[in-house]
């Protein structure tokens, strides 16, 4: 099966909150557990850049490793819990910051981002780790920078402009001052990853793992 | 909700025929387990037990053996957090395969570790947590968990964060938590092992009490000599089984050999 | 991992005002006083905010002074940066409404999970999800998860503390490789543990009847 060995209890999945695979209790306590480690580096100390004092911290880096680590569907539901909780009132965000106002700030765009981030890139990194034997740190680098680059950036240009109050070019140019931490940050995660999957090496392991017995 | 499971579900515990496999592939960690260390190859298949068959009837049974020797997979059989790759297990009755979740209502399981274990973060929090399914109204179900906590001698940690308690504490906390729901059959991995010679005693002194039938996995002989029927698990499979004393007598023959 | 427990500003007992007050009536006051502070933008407005959280902290909650300072003290580092980047760029008058701003947000949310207990706050969030059943989702898993997540906080920012220490013994504390990856390993085996500990209990399973089973 997949990520899960012995919880047998059902086939673990790659599925949603409400598809009809189910998640293990084992998925669902990794969601959080990942939800919680972005958490933990989101809160160790931001560095605030630009005007608008947009902080840039390792918040990101968890994001990214949601994805790459966890796949598609867990790494978009631990993201999205990560966010449920922080706009609920739990101080999870950069800068112990939480609730609804964050979504009234100039940082709204990158924190809805985050989700589709970890989505498209554990999309991507589940392609490369099936398919490719050699250059997979690259193939993960790539995955999560593309993910970054399309979801990430574009939103978060969109949030300094709408709440903000940016002209669209100030915030493009605003948005590009993250750029090259995104760029190490992403070759970070990429190596961070590899790592992981080593240790787990059936975290994404393809479908179904012949029957339960496998399990433990 | 006091105490009618005990009297339903016999307190057996039937091994057929098992075996547990793993893909070769799989991570020691990964697999869940830290018996996926014993190796024995074959279609690129680890076995971490083979040949198991055993009727578990006695109140108190220890299970002695190396580490990596299938000790955790045995006990994880019981409450079909495992499951059997061939052969079947039948806890309370129940078969695991098939009954998995019935099963695990009637088979309490600590862990060594109860950091792991407790999730809540205050204790009566936490026993709350394991009476939502049985008692709907929040109110009641806080009452309860005090009165949980005090049979267990520990009402005064009822507020504390678990990360502030002392090992012995929280493997206290860890056993209330899973005696809450009054389990007929419970089973203990190592639940010693983290902890001084006074907390020690002291949990093994409540274990005691919380079910019919305590099984329990420990690396202290002295543990494992206080119980009525002892196996050795060596290699993956049952290398003794019988009296405490002759079981601890041939385990240490073991080790020197 | 002693004393980072309350790390997140997590419900301390009491018996206060705010203690009493149902939850629902908490959540819509603080959602109320902080959209009005961001929406309205005045300097005005964010010292009436700073004022009314400060005192639903200490009249109405009875928090001690301590309590307050270590709830703050977090934010100082990246609101300093703030209020003097601000007040650098735009004057001092925005940089005071946007520090002041997020200032409120945060106090006024943490009303909530100071003065109501965690049981109450995951009752309180399922009750909320309930609408997701129609969709084939399940209120109380959302609750559990959520419940793993705010208690796996403390352990993983004190495996990253204890973990940048050992990365410094060894003289790596420059490599943040060194630092995060054995994180991140030792997170992923204890989701599986939890995961573990949490089947074993009867939690976390899906309830609904598996087709074919």
């Amino acid at each position: 099966m997949h990520p899960t060995r012995q919880t047998i209890i059902g086939p673990a999945g790659k599925s949603s909150w409400h598809s009809r695979k189910r998640w293990t209790s084992t998925d669902l306590s990794l969601i959080a557990v990942f939800a919680a480690l972005i958490a933990a580096l989101a809160i160790l100390p931001g560095i605030p850049i630009g005007s608008l004092g947009v902080p840039i911290t390792l918040q990101t880096l968890g994001v990214v490793l949601a994805g790459l680590v966890l796949g598609p569907t867990r790494g978009f539901a631990a993201v999205g819990l990560y966010l449920v909780a922080g706009l609920a009132g739990l101080p999870v965000f950069s800068g112990f910051r939480s609730g609804f106002g964050v979504l009234a700030g100039p940082s709204a765009g990158y924190l809805l981002a985050f989700p589709f981030a970890a989505l498209l890139a554990g999309f991507l990194a589940v392609l490369i780790l099936r398919r490719a034997a050699r250059f997979r740190w690259i193939g993960l680098f790539l995955a999560g920078l593309t993910a970054s680059l399309l979801t990430v950036h574009p939103l978060g240009i969109a949030g300094l402009v709408i709440n903000g109050g940016l002209e669209v070019q100030a915030a493009v140019l605003a948005d590009a001052v993250f750029l090259p931490g995104d760029v190490v940050k992403n070759a970070l995660a990429a190596g961070i990853a590899l790592s992981v999957h080593r240790a787990f090496p059936r975290l994404l392991a393809p479908a179904r793992r012949p029957k339960a017995g496998a399990s433990s | 909700m006091t105490g009618s499971t005990h009297d339903r579900d016999p307190p057996v515990i039937e091994f057929d025929r098992v075996a547990v496999r793993v893909p070769a592939d799989a991570g020691t960690v990964d697999a869940g387990t830290v018996d996926a260390r014993a190796v024995d190859a074959g279609d690129g298949q680890r076995a971490i037990l083979h040949g198991l068959t055993l009727s578990l009837t006695e109140p108190r049974i220890a299970i002695i053996g190396a580490n990596g020797s299938g000790k955790s997979t045995l006990l994880k059989l019981i409450n079909g957090l495992v499951l059997p790759s061939s052969g079947s297990v039948t806890s309370a009755g129940l078969d695991t395969r098939h009954r998995g979740r019935d099963v695990r209502r009637r088979v309490g399981f600590i862990f060594t570790d109860p950091l792991s274990q407790l999730v809540m973060p205050t204790g009566r929090e936490d026993v709350e947590l394991s009476l939502r399914g049985r008692i709907r109204r929040p109110a009641e179900r806080r009452f309860a968990a005090v009165e949980v906590l005090e049979r267990f001698g520990i009402a005064d940690l009822a507020d504390r964060s678990i990360y502030d308690l002392s090992g012995g504490e929280r493997q206290l906390l860890a056993i209330a938590v899973v005696a809450a729901v009054e389990p007929s059959i419970l089973v203990a991995d190592e639940p010693t092992t983290l902890l001084d010679l006074r907390n020690e005693n002291r949990v093994r002194e409540t274990l005691r009490g919380v079910a019919d039938q305590l099984i329990f996995t420990t690396h202290n002989l002295s543990f494992a000599l206080d119980s009525d029927r002892c196996l050795v698990v060596d290699g993956g499979r049952v290398a003794f089984d019988g009296a405490p004393p002759d079981a601890v007598t041939f385990y240490r023959r073991l080790c020197a050999a | 991992m002693r004393g980072h427990g309350n790390l997140l500003g997590l419900y301390v007992p009491g018996n206060s005002a705010l203690h009493r007050t149902p939850l629902w009536l908490k959540v819509l006051l603080s959602v109320l006083l902080s959209t009005a502070v961001l929406a309205a933008r005045a300097p005005e407005a964010t010292a009436a905010g700073l004022a009314v959280v400060t005192l639903a902290l200490t009249i109405g909650a009875h928090t001690p002074a301590v309590q307050l300072g270590k709830t703050v003290l977090p934010l100082l580092p990246v609101l300093g940066l703030l209020l003097a980047y601000q007040g650098f760029t735009n004057g001092p008058v925005p940089a005071f409404v946007t520090a002041g701003n997020i200032l409120v947000c945060v106090l006024a949310a943490r009303v909530l999970t100071l003065t109501t207990p965690g049981q109450e706050l995951l009752d309180g969030v399922v009750f909320v999800a309930r609408p997701v059943r129609a969709v084939g989702g399940d209120p109380e898993r959302f609750g559990l998860a959520l419940s793993i997540l705010m208690r796996s906080i403390p352990y993983l920012a004190g495996s990253l503390l204890d973990v940048r220490d050992a990365a410094r013994a060894r003289g790596l504390e420059r490599s943040v490789r060194a630092t995060v990856v054995p994180v991140v390993v030792s997170a992923v085996a204890y989701a599986h543990r939890t995961g573990e500990a949490l089947a074993a209990r009867g939690l976390g399973e899906d309830d609904r009847p598996t087709p074919g089973a």
